[in-house]
């Protein structure tokens, strides 16, 4: 063996400068072929509700699939990042309630200012993941216990706060008044704009998914917490802010599921205690489907966006083909099977030819 | 214990054994044979092939290619006559099951009940005087009970040959005494034995016969007058000619050839005590320039006082490093490299990735927005300077060889510019040619202001890196030994091994 140990020699020979920039180049090229398929199945799925029902592809279902697709697509974002983080978090859908109702009790009963209510509720789906991340990191229980816990305790918070009764801010129970310029503001939120009625909610998803995804792929936080999520033993070893970044990873799902459900809250106008808790399998299949690990250090926006996506366009298809609602959830479960089965057979594909 | 049926003597005969892992050979045509009723010693450096020979015989592992007989018969591992019980280190038994159940674990003897345990069993149990603990869980059970488990498990499958590997390195001096009488127990009643052992001394004291393991090979056998001590330190730390050739280029540049009196001290700490005991009073300085060993075997102490000058212990005592104390500032000086590459690198992470992971404001304007030119440019300068053999920084950490491996890991480390390096067996598992390379390396790092502390299992990486050595036993520090002093390394080993008796003979 020949033996060359100076450093410039071997600087020269052993990395090629081509690979300045491949770093992002080739990470996205991998993203591109994983997702690829994603977006194929959901041309497919859609190509096939328009050739069963024509009426699948006009502006307006197209436009009721990204509303549809909007508070799952929220959701799934803050989910996504403690997902990256190499934990579970299963009490986001009760966020997403506990925040709309306590809005809602804030703003129609107390007569608190509208915009200072939502403040509030934003900023007790933060408190939500701090007590989330505390106790995962300090006591270092096991995720999926401590958030199945918060999902029981915020859901009774939600009954006892609401007093088990249903709001809507039109028409406030006697006796309470909401001012016409708030009720505007809020509603406003999710208003409707434009010749196909393209809710609000939808650039709200967008502009979120961009915040996100910035914070994923193009932030220092990011790419530690996929390394974290990767090998937290290492990262500890290494320094990394494990816990800190764990604990902020559920303050982000938090803060997005809150906003996520004062969303739908102000589209849908009415909210009631058990509102959002549904969701919780919907906005996990969306994630897994976009290709996160649920071993953690994987997951990209476009692909929970993705996933979300494919939801709401079989969700959308079915009811408009009318199929019943035992179809729908039967496909919920075989595209979430047959995603992640596909993507394991891509990643094994992909290491064999490597 | 219940002697063997018959009293036919058998052995075990190994032939030719290979194995390869990708480029790596770990069994390269391995031959060794062992008697019935004999102890066989097997001793080697790391990554000389034993753990590869135990997978095998233990069946969890296939061998590419050669013969094992046993009694003059073919033998395989699935053989359910003759099995090979292995009793490790680390048990490798059921921790969530009592100490009786797991004896009947894979021999439950019926498919509905719940298994009973026999009359049989309970004897076995008691013979080993692990009666008392049949029904406590094995978790909370001392690791010497847990051994005796293994060991019971075995013979209650008449097991005929025991691998005990490694077995009383982190038990007390009473319970290896203990473990050592059961062993020629077995022996005596007509099982073969093959003890797998560091130590020199426990292999000189219990065996008849020692076979050295080298590069996958048995290089020497050693037997009679020629087992002892000094000889297998001989034969264990005699390198092959291309090796040391490769490390001659490596010591050309040693730190003992520059001066390092009167520099500054870069890691000083008194009254360096670990709060369970693994070692205590310690005071040492490292000096600017240095490159220090320490040398313990497992249970010493030698371990536990590397990670904790990284901070990974519980300690009480004074730290310096580079003349700054307290928790932050001596973290900041300081990047620990672990002895597993599991603990060192990420997987999901390209090879570039894994060399800045530990930077942060050095990679991101204002430590939020990532700068991927900049993290493309240091990837790349790091993995030349550390001649990391890659097609490219965004190939896939898993792609490269355990030398490369390791040159990434210490490179993501000394990223961080520390000021102290503190690596525990910086070379294990690595290739002779990326070790050279390495120690090259660590030289050139602490000839630019700053120390190396590394914990060593092999003498020759202490002769190759280190200016001094010390040896830890039983949680206290030795003299140094300078190794410039040394010309020879048969000289050094020798040395060390009588510090390390030394220590052993003082907790007798």
């Amino acid at each position: 063996m020949a033996t060359d140990l100076t450093p410039s020699g071997g600087a020269a020979a052993t990395v090629p400068k081509s690979s300045r920039l491949a770093l992002a180049g080739r990470a996205t090229l991998e993203l591109g072929l994983r997702l690829g398929g994603l977006f194929v199945a959901i041309l497919v799925v859609g190509a096939i509700f328009s050739y069963l029902q024509p009426a699948f592809l006009t502006v307006d279902v197209l436009v009721s699939v990204l509303r549809a697709m909007a508070s799952v697509a929220i959701m799934a974002l803050g989910l996504t990042l403690v997902i990256v983080v190499g934990e579970i978090d299963l009490s986001f859908a009760a966020t997403y309630g506990i925040a709309a109702n306590s809005l809602a009790v804030m703003w129609i009963l107390h007569g608190v200012d509208i915009y200072f209510a939502i403040l509030i509720a934003l900023a007790i789906g933060a408190a939500v993941g701090v007590f989330n991340g505390l106790l995962v990191t300090m006591l270092r229980i096991p995720s999926f216990i401590v958030t199945l816990g918060t999902y029981n305790l915020l859901y009774g918070f939600s009954l006892y706060v609401s007093n088990s009764s249903t709001f809507n801010p039109a028409y406030p129970p006697t006796g309470h008044e909401v001012p016409k310029s708030e009720l505007s503001f809020f509603t406003g939120l999710t208003k409707q704009v434009g010749s196909h009625q393209l809710s609000l909610e939808i650039f709200w998803m967008l502009g979120l998914a961009l915040v996100v995804g910035f914070l994923l792929h193009r932030s220092l936080f990011g790419f530690r917490l996929i390394a974290i999520g990767g090998n937290p033993a290492a990262a500890t070893l290494a320094r990394l802010p494990v816990r800190r970044y764990k604990i902020l990873a559920f303050v982000l799902c938090g803060v997005l599921a809150a906003a996520a459900g004062m969303l739908d809250f102000s589209f849908i106008q009415t909210v009631q205690p058990d509102i959002g808790l549904s969701s919780t399998f919907p906005v996990f299949a969306a994630v897994i489907i976009g290709g996160a690990s649920l071993a953690g250090g994987r997951g990209t926006v476009v692909g929970t966006l993705g996933g979300a996506l494919l939801l709401a366009t079989l969700t959308t298809g079915l009811a408009l083909l009318a199929v019943g609602p035992f179809a729908q959830q039967m496909f919920l479960g075989i595209v979430t099977i047959c995603a992640v089965a596909l993507d394991l057979f891509a990643t094994k594909l992909q290491t064999r030819t490597a | 214990m219940s002697p063997p049926a018959e009293s036919q003597r058998f052995g075990i005969e190994i032939r030719g054994l290979r194995k390869a892992y990708g480029d790596t050979r770990a069994l390269d045509g391995l031959s060794l044979s062992a008697e019935s009723g004999e102890v066989l010693g097997i001793a080697g450096p790391n990554g000389a092939g034993k753990s590869t020979l135990i997978k095998i015989l233990a069946g969890e592992e296939v061998a590419d290619d050669g013969q094992i007989l046993v009694g003059g018969e073919p033998w395989s591992p699935s053989f359910a006559a003759h099995r090979v019980a292995v009793v490790h280190q680390e048990p490798a038994l059921f921790p969530n099951l009592s100490v009786a159940e797991n004896l009947l674990v894979g021999r439950e003897g019926t498919h509905v009940l719940r298994p009973r345990l026999r009359r049989e069993d309970r004897a076995l149990m008691d013979e080993l005087g692990i009666g008392s603990s049949a029904r406590r869980p094995l978790s909370l059970c001392t690791l010497a009970v847990q051994q005796r488990t293994e060991i019971a498990r075995a013979l209650a499958r008449d097991a005929r040959i025991f691998l005990f590997d490694e077995p009383n390195s982190a038990l007390t001096q009473e319970e290896s005494g203990e473990l050592f009488r059961e062993l020629h127990r077995l022996a005596d009643a007509g099982r073969i034995v093959m003890l797998v052992s560091h130590r020199l001394s426990d292999l000189v004291a219990h065996t008849a016969r020692v076979a050295i393991i080298r590069d996958g090979r048995e290089t020497a056998l050693l037997e009679g007058v020629r087992l002892t001590q000094e000889a297998i330190a001989h034969e264990l730390v005699v390198e092959a000619e291309h090796a040391e050739r490769a490390v001659d280029d490596a010591r050309a540049v040693r730190p003992s050839e520059r001066e390092s009196d009167g520099s500054r001290a870069i890691l000083r700490v008194s009254g360096w005590t670990h709060r369970d005991g693994r070692f205590s009073d310690i005071a040492v300085t490292v000096r600017s320039g240095e490159i220090v060993a320490l040398v313990g075997v497992e249970g010493s102490g030698g371990r536990e006082l590397l990670r904790s000058f990284a901070g990974l212990e519980r300690t009480q005592g004074t730290i310096e490093v580079d003349g700054a104390a307290g928790d932050r500032p001596v973290r900041r000086r300081t990047a620990y490299v672990s002895a597993t590459r599991e603990l060192s690198l990420f997987t999901n992470l390209a090879v570039g990735q894994n060399i800045i992971v530990r930077l942060g404001p050095e990679i991101a304007y204002g430590s939020v927005v990532l700068r991927p030119r900049q993290i493309a440019r240091l990837a790349r300068d790091a993995a030349g300077r550390f001649l990391v053999k890659c097609r490219s920084i965004a190939q896939a950490i898993r792609s490269l060889s355990g030398g490369n491996q390791q040159k990434v890991a210490i490179a993501s480390a000394m990223a961080k510019r520390p000021r102290l390096l503190v690596l525990e067996e910086p070379t294990r598992g690595v290739d002779i040619q990326s070790k050279a390379e390495i120690y090259r390396l660590l030289g050139g790092f602490a000839e630019t202001g700053n120390a190396v502390v590394m914990f060593c299992t092999e003498v020759t990486e202490v002769f190759d890196a280190a200016d001094r050595v010390h040896v830890v036993s039983d949680g206290r520090l030795s003299e140094p030994l300078v190794v410039a002093d040394y010309d020879r390394i048969e000289a050094l080993a020798r040395e060390i091994s009588k510090l390390e008796r030394h220590g052993q003979t003082l907790a007798a």
